[in-house]
């Protein structure tokens, strides 16, 4: 059951759009990193059950936080939100645990199925 | 607040909100961009965050010189653009990257090639810029453009010149009289030592028009 969303994005305008385009009628917690060293900091304080990762971020990038995250929780369940959607990056992403990639910008359709895919393999793996 | 009376960077053409969608746009459209690149070049781009400035044109060589190497010499290519979105998209590479980037491309060679005469030789280096430059500028342009629900034409790219030490010829291609406001992009390959610029810049004319696209571009996000 997904309660608590973490969004690790430097872009304020991105975290706004991505924000708005989670569905509001199910009650997500909705929190707020502002780099990669503020997400893993928040991923730990407040694990949440999803995590929505942008890459291309000053000082700690997207990878890392992803890798970092997957080394402190094994478990956590990360969606990249990213531009950069070269063939490369979207491999090195998937290698590094990602649960999924969305194209930015996405719509909130596609926020929303990403979300009811994660909430399926969550309680998948619950059981 | 700086006004850019000294011809440094102006902080009053764009409110907070509307550089951080800017940005966020050309981070979009960059993206798009070197994904399309990729299909061309098996060859990974690493993307930087990118940063938007307003500046007066004369301005442009010195916060260049600052932003790439100081004394590397550089090619650059360039595609004007015009419609609603009107401006030029600029793409800096280091001395040599055709060079590199042919073995990619699957057209490698050497310079001097013995199999080569020097025409052809400068004709390819001259062939493979146009060709990246192409797709970077044309790709993040249009995506610009998409986004903010407008359409450009283009001028073909041409390189602007091969091998420059400094940007002061740039001043020749563009109206002095100009603010320019640019949207900046490093980057660099992956596993080659290539740092490159992408610049998408456009004026004081476009201006009133990119601040309601921009507007009209973040309330679809709005609740």
């Amino acid at each position: 059951m997904i309660e608590k969303i973490l969004i690790v994005d430097d872009s304020p305008v991105a975290r706004k759009m991505l924000k708005n385009s989670i569905p509001k009628n199910k009650g997500y917690e909705i929190f707020e990193a502002v780099d990669g060293r503020d997400g893993i900091k928040k991923y730990q304080i407040l694990r949440p059950e999803i995590v929505f990762m942008d890459l291309t971020m000053p000082g700690i990038d997207g990878y890392t936080a992803l890798e970092e995250i997957r080394k402190f929780d094994g478990k956590a369940m990360v969606i990249v939100m990213t531009a950069d959607v070269q063939p490369k990056s979207i491999s090195n992403v998937m290698a590094l645990g990602a649960f999924t990639l969305l194209k930015k910008p996405a719509k909130a359709q596609v926020i929303e199925e990403a979300l009811e895919k994660a909430e399926h393999a969550l309680r998948e793996s619950n059981e | 607040m700086n006004n850019g009376e000294a011809g440094g960077p102006r902080n009053d053409f764009f409110s907070e909100e509307e550089r951080d969608i800017l940005q966020e746009v050309m981070n979009i459209a960059f993206g798009n961009a070197t994904a399309d690149l990729a299909e061309l070049i098996d060859i990974q781009v690493i993307l930087s965050v990118p940063d938007v400035q307003v500046l007066d044109f004369n301005a442009l060589p010195s916060y260049l010189s600052e932003t790439i190497n100081h004394g590397a010499r550089n090619s650059v290519t360039g595609q004007k653009f015009w419609g609603d979105f009107n401006g030029s998209g600029l793409l800096f590479l280091p001395r040599g990257t055709e060079r590199i980037l042919s073995k990619f491309l699957n057209v490698s060679y050497r310079d001097p090639d013995p199999s080569m005469n020097a025409v052809e030789i400068e004709t390819l280096k001259r062939g493979l810029l146009l060709e990246i430059s192409n797709i970077l500028i044309g790709a993040c342009v249009g995506k610009i453009s998409d986004l903010l629900n407008t359409v450009v034409s283009y001028t073909p790219p041409e390189l602007l010149t091969l091998d420059n030490p400094d940007f002061d010829f740039l001043l020749k291609h563009f109206g002095t009289e100009q603010t320019a406001i640019v949207m900046k992009t490093l980057f660099q390959f992956d596993q080659q030592d290539i740092n490159g610029l992408l610049l998408v810049m456009t004026n004081q004319d476009s201006v009133g028009w990119l601040k309601t696209a921009l507007h009209a571009f973040i309330s679809q996000y709005e609740d």
